[in-house]
């Protein structure tokens, strides 16, 4: 941390020298230092629409994910004086003055936002014409919060949450300037799983998925409560991270996790003739044969869709309904026989009368 | 097997012979295995319960409750064959040799002889249904008086016995999924799913009810039967569930005179 | 028998009946709860009746917001980054981390119509208003002594009770922060006090909140009965409700200010430090940078208020 202070002030004294008095003025805005105002926690008000806006920023938390090496004006780029009025939204496709080391070009968003372009969920059709409902479909921001670093150690066979001591420690040997190795190990430990437990990533589709508004406006199915409905869904609820999620079985193995593409497109990995091959990957059920993808995940047990499930459901509904409250009334019945033991309509005048009829026995 | 006297006497009460050691232990294998099955399978049918996650935890989480789940089916799987064994050889040991010995084994008389199984349903628990509804219903002050197995204690029997088939070999199916497929397509599996989870259902509401009202929760029984422990059943039980057996195995140890009267309640 | 045990044995009797119905009912919506099949339930009813009922839903916008703004009521989000979990209230459209859920102010009467957001009429201002919310009580801005009375005292009170309480320890952390060697790698909470500064009077050697429990169980007894109260009641209570509060709140340059503040940060148990944060330097010229460049009513948010109105 120390370092990265040390940095902000030898850029900002560069900047000093380069740039104009105006530049500078511009500049003023990072080194008044936001968090005058924004560490406050209380800082917040309510906007027109009712929505609740907290302007409170948590530091500890930025500081852990790969923002973190961006100042504020890198994204609230119109916001260049303090105090400021009403920031704008962020594009995030914007550049920003961080260099992605493989292209030295400056970071951007962008190729991400291409690639959501070409998924189910592009707010442009096949032919490039806007798609009905724009405002229903997901930008950056719907899925995604301020990301942040989820590393972990892999020590003798052993996986841990958190950085690792003795990984760092190996880095720290020749990358001994500033934050670079801390940064380095975040990145890349994060990336070599998911940076989202699979349960968050339900929550996350259900979001518009289980919206009962959404899904008919888009006839859509309900995808996120069937899924919960197998297997799959109810061990990642009880919090299994090895357990498929929705992109992992939606997403072709090595593409993008943004390229989520229709059932009916021929890439797609729930395309019917790729998707025996969805289901093989190495990591799951590999040693199944290709007819394992006839399953049927999304099951809404409607009629005339699924036929068989609708009418087991019904058969074994029926076969509950009559033992259960067969057995339920006699045990009712029984039990007010004892409130009154004696009681009968018709008497039988000799109740010990029946003959015992001896029974063969084994 | 062990010698075993159809009465006895303790403490100046009567107790009943009812089931040999090797049922008892059967029954114990199968109520274990059968409450893990269920304190580890229902976690996941009802995952939006608040206790859902604690118990699966319990258990050990996603990583350990499947192969408890698993092993308690193979254990309670294997108990159905084996007792299915166990029923064959003493069917064949006591109807089918002495009827072979005695030079009349044909399809008929073996047939006969199934019938005459304890545990098959027979036309007295057709009669004792009659007599049961009819107690109920006020229409009589007579309560049923069943033998050896009441109709109730048939149905629970057969309840097990239809049910571990329904459920074993889809939970199986489920388990080897991967090498089944080879065999059946994958929407057997949405079939073994339904067969599975709600069988389950059934299976768990009706023995935590019933068969619990049956052996817990009824009045002679508060706060349970010891039946399943000690093989012996209490007299005033045994009247009230086998009167017909009652009077035969105290007329047969020569005590007709002090066979007590039926009665209904405590 | 004896009439005891029989009573027992009926009482027994009856408590089972009882557990047979109540086990009915739970055993319906087992057996029929579709947990969320609604398309199933739906296909039950076209088997039976022939036809499927669609729910029909015809909102205006507004109650589309009302409704949408119940169903956030609670919301959660948790993320889980292994060696930590971030739990904080979901909010619609927040992109960072929030990383702490909001305490309840259950000591203030004000918070109990007015929520803990209040400000909303100054739109330069509101946010920092909101901001003192946080740790200034209603009261101390918005209820001026009147002429010939005593100046307030202040004091701090637990939101969770309403207890007088001293100083808090988060305050005295951040002290400790500044001055410790590696301050740059610690993150201080500031605003987060789980008290409020209030002001009130000494009585009987005892310091006494200005609105305290009396007036807050008047405040409870109000919001009990208003439905029953006539209008013009209504109008009358809220206007004793209402009594001391202030037609022109505090400036901000009345507490920020080295010479003669409104309340005394030291004596409120704010290390020396932070109070000379507070009235020198960065907020107070913060404020008059406002003051001179952008807002000239930004030290009197009430005339502001007021203008904006006009």
């Amino acid at each position: 941390m120390g370092n990265i202070r040390l940095i902000t002030t030898i850029v900002s004294v560069a900047s000093f020298v380069f740039f104009s008095f105006i530049t500078l003025n511009v500049q003023a805005a990072e080194d008044l230092n936001c968090f005058i105002c924004h560490k406050h926690r209380g800082l917040s008000r309510i906007d027109e629409n009712g929505d609740f806006r907290l302007f409170y920023i948590n530091k500890e938390l930025f500081d852990s994910g790969p923002h973190r090496r961006n100042k504020c004006k890198d994204c609230h780029t119109d916001v260049d004086r303090i105090p400021h009025d009403p920031a704008e939204k962020i594009d995030c496709t914007k550049e920003c003055h961080i260099t992605e080391p493989s292209s030295e070009l400056k970071y951007s968003h962008q190729n991400v936002a291409d690639i959501l372009a070409q998924s189910v969920h592009s707010k442009l059709d096949a032919d490039g014409n806007p798609k009905e409902y724009q405002e229903d479909y997901p930008g950056c921001k719907d899925c995604h919060e301020q990301p942040m670093y989820r590393p972990f150690s892999l020590y003798k066979g052993k996986k841990e949450p958190g950085v690792a001591p003795r990984g760092l420690s190996r880095c720290k040997g020749c990358h001994t300037e500033g934050d670079f190795a801390e940064d380095f190990y975040e990145h890349v430990t994060s990336r070599m799983h998911k940076t989202r437990l699979p349960i968050e990533t339900i929550d996350l589709c259900a979001k518009c998925h289980e919206d009962p508004e959404l899904i008919e406006r888009h006839d859509m199915h309900d995808a996120v409560e069937t899924y919960k409905e197998t297997f799959h869904g109810k061990l990642v609820l009880m919090g299994s991270e090895k357990t498929p999620d929705c992109i992992d079985c939606h997403v072709i193995v090595g593409e993008n996790t943004h390229l989520i593409e229709p059932q009916n497109a021929l890439s797609s990995a729930v395309h019917k003739n790729n998707l025996s091959t969805t289901c093989r990957t190495s990591d799951c059920h590999s040693s199944a044969s290709d007819r394992l993808s006839e399953f049927r995940v999304h099951v809404t047990y409607e009629m005339e869709e699924y036929p068989m499930e609708f009418y087991m459901l019904m058969f074994f509904k029926s076969l509950m309904v009559i033992v259960l409250y067969f057995f339920l009334i006699i045990i009712f019945f029984e039990l007010m026989r004892r409130l009154f033991p004696n009681f009968a309509f018709f008497k039988d005048k000799n109740p010990d009368s029946t003959p015992v009829v001896p029974e063969t026995k084994q | 097997m062990a010698a075993y006297e159809p009465i006895i006497v303790k403490n100046g009460k009567r107790y009943f012979y009812r089931f040999s050691a090797h049922q008892r232990i059967q029954h114990v294998i199968l109520f274990t295995s059968v409450i893990i099955l269920a304190l580890t399978g229902f976690p996941l049918r009802h995952t939006d319960e608040a206790w859902s996650k604690p118990l699966y935890d319990f258990f050990g989480g996603p990583d350990l409750a499947p192969t408890i789940h698993r092993l308690a089916g193979t254990v309670l799987l294997v108990l159905f064959v084996y007792h299915t064994l166990y029923w064959l050889v003493l069917f064949i040991q006591r109807s089918i040799i002495p009827l072979y010995r005695e030079g009349r084994l044909n399809p008929w008389t073996a047939l006969q002889a199934f019938g005459g199984q304890v545990m098959i349903p027979n036309g007295n628990d057709g009669r004792d249904l009659v007599d049961t509804f009819k107690f109920l219903f006020y229409i009589s002050n007579k309560p049923s008086r069943s033998y050896t197995m009441s109709w109730r204690e048939k149905f629970d029997y057969f309840a097990v016995y239809w049910g571990i088939p329904v459920i074993g070999p889809a939970g199986a199916v489920l388990w080897w999924r991967d090498e089944i497929s080879h065999i059946v397509p994958g929407w057997v599996l949405n079939g073994a799913y339904i067969m599975h989870t709600d069988e389950s259902l059934l299976a768990v509401l009706f023995l935590f009810f019933v068969h619990w009202y049956n052996v817990h929760y009824a009045p002679e029984k508060f706060p349970g039967a010891t039946v399943w422990l000690s093989g012996y059943l209490s007299e005033p039980e045994m009247m009230h569930e086998h009167y017909s057996e009652y009077v035969q195995q105290m007329t047969e140890a020569g005590l007709a005179a002090e066979i007590k009267k039926q009665h209904f309640g405590v | 028998m004896s009439i005891f045990r029989q009573i027992i044995y009926k009482g027994y009797v009856l408590l089972l009946m009882a557990f047979t119905i109540w086990y009915g009912s739970f055993m319906y919506f087992l057996i029929f709860g579709f947990e969320g099949k609604e398309k199933a339930a739906a296909s039950i009813e076209a088997l039976f009746s022939g036809e499927v009922a669609v729910p029909e839903e015809d909102l205006t916008e507004e109650e589309r917001m009302f409704e949408q703004l119940l169903r956030e009521q609670g919301a959660r989000s948790e993320t889980d980054l292994g060696f930590k979990v971030v739990d904080q209230p979901f909010i619609e459209g927040r992109f960072h981390h929030v990383g702490f859920r909001i305490q309840k102010d259950k000591a203030s009467m004000c918070v109990r119509c007015h929520g803990n957001v209040p400000h909303n009429e100054s739109k330069e201002l509101r946010s920092f208003l909101n901001m003192h919310a946080f740790y200034l009580a209603c009261e101390a801005c918005h209820a001026r002594t009147e002429e010939g009375e005593p100046a307030w005292e202040f004091g701090w009170y637990n939101k969770d009770n309403g207890d007088i309480v001293s100083n808090p320890v988060a305050l005295v952390d951040i002290e400790e922060i500044y001055t410790s060697e590696n301050a740059d790698d610690i993150y201080p909470t500031y605003g987060n006090y789980g008290a409020k500064i209030a002001p009130g009077r000494q009585e009987g050697g005892e310091f006494k909140v200005l609105h305290g429990p009396k007036e807050i169980a008047f405040v409870e007894k109000y919001t009990e009965q208003q439905e029953r109260l006539q209008p013009e009641k209504k109008s009358q209570m809220k206007t004793v409700i209402h009594r001391k509060v202030a037609s022109e709140p505090v400036e901000c340059d009345l507490c920020h200010t080295e010479e003669d503040p409104y309340f005394s940060f030291e004596e409120l148990g704010y290390p020396p430090t932070r109070a000379r944060e507070l009235t020198n330097t960065a907020v107070v010229g913060m404020i008059r940078k406002y003051n001179e460049f952008y807002i000239p009513n930004f030290l009197s948010p009430g005339g502001q208020e007021k203008s904006e109105k006009e």
